[in-house]
């Protein structure tokens, strides 16, 4: 069984419609038995590589391996690749068994092997006692589950999923992601995941892909994507980010002095430093932000600012502070450890050391004149 | 309160008049039938009498026209329910204009008057290719137009089909065959039976293209049309019944298979 879990190479992958690329020029190396999200905005082109990979779309260059040999032109009902779809596409007319099924009879198991894989895929699942149920008799968890067990059921080398949870509630959606988790870990398989939804990518994957107008903006580990972005989108999608735009001005030590509204900052660098009179842009993480009241903090970096606006949602106060210097930052911080009482048009010092920034690129635009 | 009751007595006055204009001739039809008289007439009224209706069964052309007119339905069914289907899987797999362009070309036999497509069918197929006027070119004809009512009423239910579920089925290793089979197929059925349903009823009431391409043979409509020219016997009026009969226990029977399905 365990040579069949193969890994997956998207590469250099453009796909166009018309004039519009959907997908420019992506290469994605997903290794075996790994969780990989493909995240992005609604239209980055998440699907498109999906679809690719599954076999519907012909790419408009570019190949797709498997263990190293092309697939790109063998048609989908060969790649043995099982696929979960964001409605579930069940069979409506099948019952849950049947469905299940489908998989084997395709490929004209015997009767008695079809049973067992049946009963071992539902069992899988958890949805044993409603095998002769039809899917419409389901709620949507379970339908999602029948999607699940029927893309298992033939043991494909690769389970690609597109938004399977984007139909649940929220409350759902938190369980099954815990599932599909334990899920993975229990069948091994590579698992090759579509969201839109950055706490999905985040809470389940090993590795996530972040999409921009259909170009691969960073391929990483969660940990990493979050506190190492590249570039102000994966920034700004993985969650809220402050950015300081400023002018590099000279480095020593591993620590950048940066010149941001009159003010000097720093900012931790490793290897070499951006050259001096360069711009740079800062991004900064409103949890990684100490706020105090009145002497500026003892951290590397101070800027002064009165609370526009602020809110308080149980474990943090959340704070929107004008600064003279960098403009509107949000600070959050966490309730219990507060040493300010918020008021709006107090004024406020916020602080932040030189490692808890990174420097992150601009994103070139489609859209902007070259 | 009096302006109520005016209006409520209208709008019933109304509907009694609409439902007299629609059934009132029905009704003077099936009754004649019935009616001892030499004459299709409801009065004078000179007894009941299953005369006509002896007369119609001892009538052995029309028995001969009863069993064309089945075979030449049931041969239309054969040739219109996969020919519509065939062409309401083409246009549905093409894109805007080809698609608007194609189905434009396909319904247009609908549009066609029945005469001007049994005198090509004819013209085509006689002059050109020398087959004869009779059963089969009468199945040719119509199945020419109705083939894009069985086209019509399949496509409708496809726009409804989840394509997904070929991609799920075809990434669940199913060949082309097996999924068109064991997928679309299943999903397709009821427009299938209604399409059945439907090409058998227009194949069999039909006498305009049919005249032309007919030949020696004769179906229902056909026979109906040359008695009613030739005499004035009440035993067409007998004939009548039995069609209304027929047709009403026919769509009572679909109408309740079809809930039963769901
Ligand atoms: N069949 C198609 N024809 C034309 N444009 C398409 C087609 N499929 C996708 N696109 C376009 O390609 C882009 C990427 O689409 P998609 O991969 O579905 O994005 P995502 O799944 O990330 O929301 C979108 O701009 C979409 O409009
Ligand atoms: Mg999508």
């Amino acid at each position: 069984m365990s040579e069949l879990r193969q890994s997956v190479v998207v590469q250099r992958m453009v796909k166009r419609y018309g004039r519009v690329a959907a997908v420019d020029d992506v290469t994605l190396e997903i290794e075996r038995g790994e969780f990989v999200t493909l995240l992005g905005p609604s239209g980055s082109g998440k699907t498109t590589i999906l679809m690719a990979i599954a076999g519907f779309v012909q790419p408009t260059s570019g190949d797709i391996l498997l263990d190293g040999r092309a697939i790109t032109r063998l048609p989908p009902e060969r790649r043995n690749f099982g696929m979960v779809f964001q409605g579930y596409a069940l069979f409506p007319h099948m019952t849950v068994f049947e469905n299940v099924a489908f998989a084997l009879r395709a490929r004209g198991r015997p009767g008695e092997e079809v049973q067992r894989k049946v009963v071992e895929a539902l069992d899988l699942v958890q949805l044993s006692p409603y095998a002769q149920r039809l899917p419409r008799q389901l709620s949507g968890g379970q339908q999602q589950r029948v999607a699940l067990a029927r893309a298992l059921v033939f043991t494909p080398h690769l389970l690609l999923l597109d938004e399977p949870l984007s139909a649940l509630d929220k409350k759902l959606r938190a369980d099954l992601q815990l599932e599909l988790k334990a899920l993975h870990e229990r069948v091994g398989l590579t698992f090759l995941y579509v969201t839109h939804d950055q706490d999905e990518a985040l809470s389940m994957s090993d590795r996530v892909a972040i999409l921009r107008e259909g170009k691969l903006v960073q391929f990483g580990r969660p940990r990493e994507l979050y506190e190492r972005p590249a570039t102000r989108f994966v920034a700004d999608f993985l969650g809220k980010s402050n950015f300081i735009a400023g002018t590099a001005q000279g480095g020593d030590g591993g620590t950048l002095a940066y010149s941001a509204g009159g003010l000097t900052l720093r900012q931790a660098v490793a290897g070499a430093p951006p050259a001096p009179g360069a711009p740079i842009l800062v991004a900064l993480r409103p949890e990684k932000i100490a706020v105090v009241a009145d002497t500026p903090p003892d951290t590397a970096n101070a800027v002064a600012g009165r609370i526009a606006q602020w809110s308080y949602s149980g474990t943090h106060f959340q704070l929107l502070v004008d600064t003279p210097a960098v403009g509107r930052m949000i600070a959050t911080v966490p309730a219990w450890r507060c040493r300010i009482e918020p008021a709006t048009g107090a004024t406020v010092h916020l602080g932040w050391d030189p490692d808890a920034t990174v420097i992150v690129a601009e994103d070139a635009s489609a859209d902007s004149p070259h | 309160m009096t302006a109520d009751r005016l209006a409520q007595v209208a709008i019933r006055g109304y509907l009694a008049l609409f439902f007299a204009y629609l059934f009132l001739p029905l009704g003077v039809l099936v009754g004649a039938a019935f009616n001892a008289s030499r004459y299709p007439t409801l009065v004078p009224w000179e007894g009941l009498t299953g005369q006509w209706f002896a007369d119609l069964l001892a009538d052995r052309l029309m028995g001969e026209a009863a069993w064309n007119s089945l075979v030449v339905g049931l041969g239309v069914v054969a040739v219109s329910v996969p020919v519509g289907t065939a062409g309401a899987l083409v246009l549905s797999s093409l894109h805007a204009r080809a698609r608007t362009l194609l189905y434009g070309f396909l319904v247009s036999p609908i549009l066609t008057p029945g005469v001007i497509i049994g005198i090509a069918t004819l013209i085509f197929w006689n002059r050109a290719f020398g087959v004869p006027g009779g059963l089969m070119l009468t199945v040719v004809a119509q199945s020419s137009f109705i083939a894009a009512y069985c086209m019509l009423l399949v496509l409708a239910r496809l726009e409804r089909f989840d394509r997904a579920q070929e991609e799920a089925a075809l990434s669940l290793g199913a060949s082309r065959l097996q999924v068109f089979r064991r997928i679309t197929l299943p999903f397709l059925a009821p427009a299938l039976y209604a399409g059945a349903f439907i090409a058998f009823l227009q194949s069999f009431e039909n006498f305009n293209t049919t005249l032309f391409v007919v030949g020696t043979d004769t179906t229902l409509p056909i026979r109906l049309a040359s008695m009613v020219r030739q005499t004035m016997s009440p035993s067409v009026n007998a004939l009548a019944v039995i069609l209304i009969a027929t047709t009403v226990a026919a769509a009572a029977a679909y109408e309740v298979l079809r809930r039963r399905g769901r």
